[in-house]
């Protein structure tokens, strides 16, 4: 079995009040699905429309129930309403059932332009440099903040380590955050291969959060390739890096199937000041 | 932490033309939704005699002042009818011909496109002004 895991991005926060939040739904939300309680009252948040952000919508359990209440949460679109988007996967030739014929109770909500309440969290959401519309989410549980941004390519176009912040994508959203979910899919010496298809170096990665003065960085959205022995170089890596610009090394972790963390306000600042 | 303080960046696809207007040999700025220059690009460096760092945001009347641009007449162009104010108000490309002043003192015939940049319903966020100078001493610069 992996240890890394092989499926796509799907993230849940658990909040003390009790309530969660699902970020995306890419295949991981399918087991996620199935240990969820009866009657759930589901809010997931997407941030972009690619097919291994959404795939997993047609695999998760609580879709097939008549008792569940799952709100949608995605980018507005001048083209077309976000239900209309995502019923082009839910719908023939590539889907068995259509959105109108799922037994749950769901709703599609386009992303306000300000920050909203979800429960006892509070969300905001911004634009960020990808292929294609993208969000990233800034989530705030009293005084502790995730910042989620899976697909980003800050530094396209820009010298990530001397531009002033108002020019860095994703700055205002990643600010200061208690953890930072952010993309690193390629090494350093991948990366020239793969300017412009809006994801993430391992130095870009950690140069973006510790330019925002991320306190703990969780390294997402790995490229299928790297094997698990490879990946763990790879976090080793990163780490030394992450030393080499005067970061706590322990404070930068792998995204790992199945993986959980407590996110608490820290005392320490892992970032590096801007 | 909690949730975002103050706004400190730019809005993306300001943040995009930046990066977009960076790469570019064509002289061009950047404004923001209310004309304030936010940014030029080397090539607008080089016309003007004078890189976006050592001048850093402007008004629009500040930008008026210092570089023009001139009328036929050689009389400064009023603010409403520059190409970027008109291309903002207006939600639509705008161009016009005139002349400007480099920081050097001297004056280039210029045509300039400004184009908005609209990412929501709520208007502009700002416009990219490209530059095309017309004399043969602006195109040696």
């Amino acid at each position: 079995m992996n240890r890394y895991g092989g499926n796509t991005s799907s993230v849940q926060l658990l909040f003390d009040s009790g309530e969660q939040l699902l970020l995306d739904s890419g295949t991981g939300i399918r087991t996620l699905g199935l240990s969820l309680a009866a009657s759930p009252h589901v809010n997931i948040l997407l941030t972009h429309l690619h097919l291994d952000h959404i795939q997993g919508l047609m695999f998760f359990p609580p879709c097939f129930r008549a008792d569940a209440e799952i709100t949608i949460w995605g980018p507005a679109s001048p083209e077309a309403l976000l239900e209309d988007r995502i019923a082009r996967y839910i719908s023939a030739p590539l889907s068995p059932v259509e959105v109108r014929e799922l037994p749950c109770s769901v709703s599609f909500r386009d992303t306000p332009p300000s920050e909203w309440r979800i429960g006892s969290a509070t969300v905001v959401c911004e634009a960020v440099n990808h292929r294609g519309p993208t969000l990233g989410f800034r989530v705030t549980e009293g005084d502790t903040t995730v910042c989620y941004i899976p697909d980003h390519e800050p530094v396209l176009g820009t010298e990530l380590a001397s531009v002033d912040p108002e020019w860095i994508s994703g700055f205002d959203l990643a600010r200061d955050a208690d953890l930072l979910i952010h993309d690193c899919q390629y090494t350093d010496e991948e990366y020239p291969d793969h300017v412009g298809w809006g994801h993430s170096g391992m130095s870009d990665a950690l140069t973006f959060a510790s330019r925002v003065g991320a306190q703990r960085l969780l390294l997402f959205h790995h490229d299928p390739l790297h094997s698990d022995d490879f990946l763990d170089r790879f976090h080793g890596a990163a780490r030394e890096r992450w030393a080499s610009l005067g970061g706590d090394p322990a404070l930068v972790e792998m995204a790992m199937e199945g993986g959980e963390l407590e996110v608490s306000p820290a005392a320490t600042r892992a970032g590096v000041p801007a | 932490m909690g949730t975002m303080a103050a706004r400190a960046q730019k809005p993306l696809e300001l943040i995009l033309a930046r990066n977009l207007l960076t790469s570019l040999s064509t002289p061009a700025f950047l404004v923001d939704e209310k004309a304030e220059l936010v940014f030029y690009n080397e090539a607008a460096g080089a016309l003007l005699g004078r890189p976006f760092e050592d001048v850093g945001r402007m008004s629009p009347q500040k930008w008026i002042a210092t570089y023009g641009p001139f009328g036929e007449d050689g009389e400064p162009m009023a603010l409403d009818d520059l190409p970027t104010t008109r291309a903002i108000r207006d939600g639509r490309p705008a161009h016009a011909s005139f002349r400007i002043r480099s920081a050097g003192g001297t004056e280039h015939e210029i045509a300039s496109s400004a184009f908005p940049i609209v990412a929501s319903e709520e208007g502009s966020s700002g416009a990219m002004i490209l530059f095309w100078p017309t004399d043969e001493k602006a195109k040696s610069t």
